[in-house]
């Protein structure tokens, strides 16, 4: 008993750090139809950078989170003005784009921190654990889920319930009507796919108490996030909250008791999903 | 080796210039290697190998425009099949092992077109990249198809041709592989000038109107991402002789990403294309390699993102173009 509910808060943790990516990703892709090939490796720098600015230089965690979160934004106001800008509306080749970019990205992580993975770090105030009964939690994972589910709500917020948040939805709805209304698109897809990165690159400071900072991980939490936004749907927070819960939780739960099954499970549950419904548990129907 | 095949889509017009490249491939495909050391007789047999792969994708990617993140996994079913076969049953024919792994990729490819083309733009690249990372998974964790888990199947050896006395060596080996890519060239050649490429194309530009046209688009889809797949099935059984191994990371999504690499690199939606952007990704890979080994992605990662910036219609179609400017011939290739 005691042994599942540890793997119950690991998949929810785990969750948080893959919602947070996915909710980015997805955003981007219902408004852009872009499919971020390059998230992966923005949270790779974020979870770089977190490492170096926390467990090195001894720096505030929040600063650190926020600071990885701004640079990685800018970064991403140069990838989409410099460069999926250049390619208007051709998708297939702004996804090729980013998938070319994150190799880039990539090695030049590989190049600046080296080929060795960096272990989990703890934040000093959030060293400790916490009890449960007879087993004892660390509570950097609870911090780590907290942050999660603050950022989920304020994320549904804002894209439900204020202005902003409206005309994002209208975008993925019809484009050319909005911008027919005199909305620039151009500056809201620019401002989405800034927060959607940063989020990824916060997501990488966040992450990186759970799960370290490595190269490998670029790719590897990539191709997750690409299953929860396929479970959850495309362009909605709730969607990328509850497949992060779920690929989560089938990913810690299956590592630990069927690892035979663990990666396979995960992939056959995105591919029933599909079967079923197309466009995700609760995606925007077109 | 880049300029060698990009007069192949010539068509027969018997105007000696135009054949130069035509010719000029030829002997370097054939006659190149047999000054060369064994070991660039190898990197010229991988490069064919890809050439082989990245045109099976260019079938679906260049000229129906349906984007594949996971044509990798076709190739490694047909690596995979002929790895078991060899490692596990001690089948070594090439009459045996070659068609099993073809029919086997094709098989995939029949029923994971199915649920892929349930979907179209973005979506389709989400779940054919689903159903491969399903492959890769299972080669990497499900112990009782013996197919080694992370170490891959090892020991594969080259093909048996049944001819008693056949010993092969790297350069005969080199020849096979290369009738091997002449047949698929042809074979796919006359695939896509057929009224069935044509209609592929149809598709590309404008899907609602081939469906106006009465043209069953879906079953056109299909069948192409099927046959795509026994293509890609072929090349990895010929990867599978060729290295010797098969590794799940064979299927991973670098893979099928190093094959659009190719493609778009050469010129998307011909044939000569990704043979040339096979060459080209090749030869660069061997001389950064060389260079700086740990640097390769940034390098391919970068001449990527400058091709699509830059020279979107890919290396092979520009020389094209000014091979026919310096001969003095007009007319669209």
């Amino acid at each position: 008993m005691n042994t599942f509910l540890l793997d119950l808060l690991n998949g929810i943790s785990f969750g948080f750090i893959l919602f947070l990516l996915a909710t980015g990703l997805s955003i981007i892709m219902g408004l852009m139809g872009i499919l971020n090939m390059a998230h992966g490796a923005l949270y790779m720098l974020g979870a770089f950078i977190g490492w170096t600015l926390v467990a090195q230089c001894g720096l505030d965690f929040w600063l650190a989170a926020l600071g990885a979160a701004l640079i990685t934004a800018v970064l991403g106001f140069g990838i989409e003005r410099g460069l999926f800008r250049r390619l208007y509306r051709q998708y297939t080749e702004q996804v090729l784009l980013a998938f070319g970019l994150s190799f880039v990205l990539v090695n030049l992580g590989e190049w600046i921190w080296g080929p060795i993975p960096r272990a989990p770090f703890t934040a000093p105030a959030f060293s400790g654990s916490v009890h449960l009964g007879s087993i004892a939690y660390p509570t950097v994972r609870f911090v780590i889920a907290l942050i999660g589910g603050f950022l989920a709500v304020g994320l549904w917020w804002l894209l439900e319930k204020t202005r902003l948040g409206a005309l994002v939805r209208a975008g993925m709805d019809d484009k050319e009507m909005l911008a027919g209304l005199g909305v620039d698109f151009d500056r809201l897809s620019t401002a989405v796919f800034m927060l959607g990165v940063g989020l990824a690159g916060f997501s990488g400071v966040i992450g990186a108490q759970a799960l370290g900072a490595s190269t490998g991980l670029a790719q590897s939490i990539q191709l997750l996030a690409m299953v929860v936004i396929v479970i959850g749907g495309v362009g909605s927070v709730q969607g990328a909250l509850v497949g992060a819960m779920l690929i989560g939780a089938i990913d810690t739960i299956g590592r630990s008791r069927f690892p035979q099954f663990a990666l396979f499970t995960t992939y056959l549950a995105m591919v029933v999903i599909l079967l079923v419904r197309p466009a995700g548990l609760l995606g925007r129907e077109k | 080796m880049p300029s060698a095949h990009h007069g192949r889509e010539g068509n027969g017009r018997s105007h000696l210039l135009r054949l130069l490249p035509v010719l000029a491939g030829l002997v370097a495909g054939l006659g190149l290697p047999l000054f060369l050391p064994s070991w660039l007789q190898g990197l010229m047999t991988r490069i064919l190998v890809n050439a082989i792969f990245a045109i099976s994708l260019d079938l679906i990617f260049g000229y129906t425009g349906l984007v594949s993140l996971g044509h990798a996994g076709y190739l490694g079913i047909g690596g995979y099949t002929v790895g078991l076969l060899m490692a596990r049953y001690g089948l070594r024919s090439l009459w045996i092992t070659a068609p099993a792994g073809v029919f086997a990729a094709a098989l995939g490819a029949a029923v994971f077109g199915l649920i892929a083309l349930r979907t179209s733009g973005a979506s389709f690249m989400l779940i054919t990249f689903a159903l491969t990372q399903l492959l890769y998974s299972v080669a990497l964790k499900w112990d009782w198809l013996t197919t080694g888990g992370t170490e891959g199947i090892t020991g594969i050896a080259r093909p048996d041709l049944g001819i008693a006395g056949f010993r092969w060596n790297p350069l005969l080996f080199y020849y096979f592989v290369l009738l091997a890519f002449f047949l698929c060239y042809l074979v796919l050649r006359s695939v896509t000038r057929s009224p069935f490429g044509h209609a592929l194309q149809g598709i590309r530009e404008n899907e609602s109107r081939m469906q106006c046209l009465g043209y069953n688009t879906w079953l056109y889809k299909y069948i192409a991402f099927v046959l795509a797949g026994a293509f890609a099935g072929f090349a990895g059984v010929l990867f599978a002789y060729s290295n010797g191994i098969v590794v799940p990371a064979n299927m991973g999504i670098v893979m099928s990403g190093n094959a659009l690499f190719m493609i778009i690199l050469g010129g998307t939606g011909t044939l000569y294309g990704p043979v040339v952007g096979a060459a080209t990704i090749g030869l660069l890979q061997f001389y950064v390699s060389d260079l700086a080994p740990a640097r390769w992605p940034l390098v391919m990662g970068l001449v990527f993102v400058l091709t699509i910036l830059y020279a979107r219609s890919g290396i092979a179609p520009s020389l094209l173009k000014i091979w026919k400017k310096a001969s003095g011939q007009h007319g669209s290739p």
